[in-house]
């Protein structure tokens, strides 16, 4: 197990009582996460954004993922 | 540090938040692959779905980039594998690029256009490299669905101590009292153990999808049990319209 073990620390009671309305999948937040990461990128209005807000609030794999997509294009904007 | 990744979102997203970054010259993002490899009005529909030369150097060119997402994907998780050389990092992100294009290839019929076929096909390499990594960085570890939950509550002060612990045991009897046994063992496994939804999906043969879903029911019926307990407030919306 991890170093957790079970413990209902404050971030963890924050995770449990989310508010993760609208639903939106992890499937779904794949298909938009192009387009978000670019409206980030461009400083503009994304798809769906509170939609996307919402769930990589409560799903820290997207969130990992829409994050690194988003570095990676300010990367390839920067060379 | 346990291999929970990054701590759920403070930093935002969202559009204007970034820090000067801007929109470049469409050609100065183009990769030193083959010279035209990240340009912008490139056919890449048109030659992928060609045949012959033109269709082998956009797959070439197109594995380069998938490299080169699932090379950035790994050195941002570096840190959840310590042991890992870098010649086998090196295979993991081409071994990983090699998997996505399986799975971009067979998803170009749902390539909208809505963003730069680039950027749609970097996500492919990112989900699968960031799949692989959470994979072993979790292989050696035994994950036993759990029901226990400790109510040690970690505050900053004295003063909000009681507050902390008062909302605490109230989601512990939410969990107990509104949730169903298998809700309760993948909210703990993923929100509070820290597993990561992709590998949790892959040890229970489940699907990620399906977890989140839990999750979300599950979320939705711990808020629930609260506002009706007094401990949030009510009218918030919570449940949709079920
Ligand atoms: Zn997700």
């Amino acid at each position: 197990m991890t170093s957790h073990q079970g413990r209902l620390s404050r971030d963890v009671v924050e995770s449990l009582t989310l508010d993760t309305e609208p639903w939106l999948s992890c499937e779904e937040c794949f298909d938009l996460m192009d387009s978000y990461a670019e409206a980030v990128v461009a400083g503009t209005e994304p798809r769906r954004r509170h939609d996307m807000e919402v769930h990589l609030r409560a799903c820290p794999a997207c969130f990992q993922e829409v994050e690194s997509l988003v570095a990676l294009l300010q990367q390839d904007s920067a060379d | 540090m346990s291999a929970r990744g990054p701590e759920p979102v403070s930093v935002a997203l969202a559009a204007g938040t970034t820090s000067g970054a801007t929109t470049s010259d469409p050609d100065s993002s183009t990769t030193s692959i083959s010279g035209r490899a990240g340009s912008l009005d490139r056919d890449w529909l048109g030659e992928l779905t060609s045949s012959g030369a033109a269709r082998e150097t956009a797959l070439r060119d197109l594995h380069v980039l998938l490299v080169k997402a699932a090379r950035h994907q790994v050195a941002r998780m570096r840190g959840l594998l310590p042991r890992l050389g870098a010649v086998e990092a090196d295979e993991l992100a081409n071994a990983a690029a090699d998997e996505a294009l399986v799975h971009l290839l067979g998803r170009l019929s749902t390539f909208e256009g809505r963003a730069r076929f680039t950027t749609w096909a970097y996500k492919f390499a990112i989900l699968q490299t960031a799949n692989e990594v959470r994979r072993r960085a979790w292989a050696s570890t035994e994950i036993a669905l759990s029901d226990h939950l400790d109510l040690a509550v970690e505050v900053d002060g004295p003063e909000s101590r009681a507050e902390a612990n008062e909302l605490a045991h109230a989601v512990a009897a939410a969990m107990t009292e509104a949730l169903t046994t298998y809700q309760r063992r993948i909210a703990i496994a993923l929100l509070v153990e820290g597993v990561p939804v992709d590998v949790l999906a892959e040890r229970l043969g489940t699907t990620r999808g399906a977890l989140y879903k839990t999750l979300h029911v599950a979320r939705s019926r711990i808020r629930a049990h609260l506002v009706a307990a007094g401990h949030l407030p009510a009218g918030i919306p919570f449940g949709g319209t079920a």
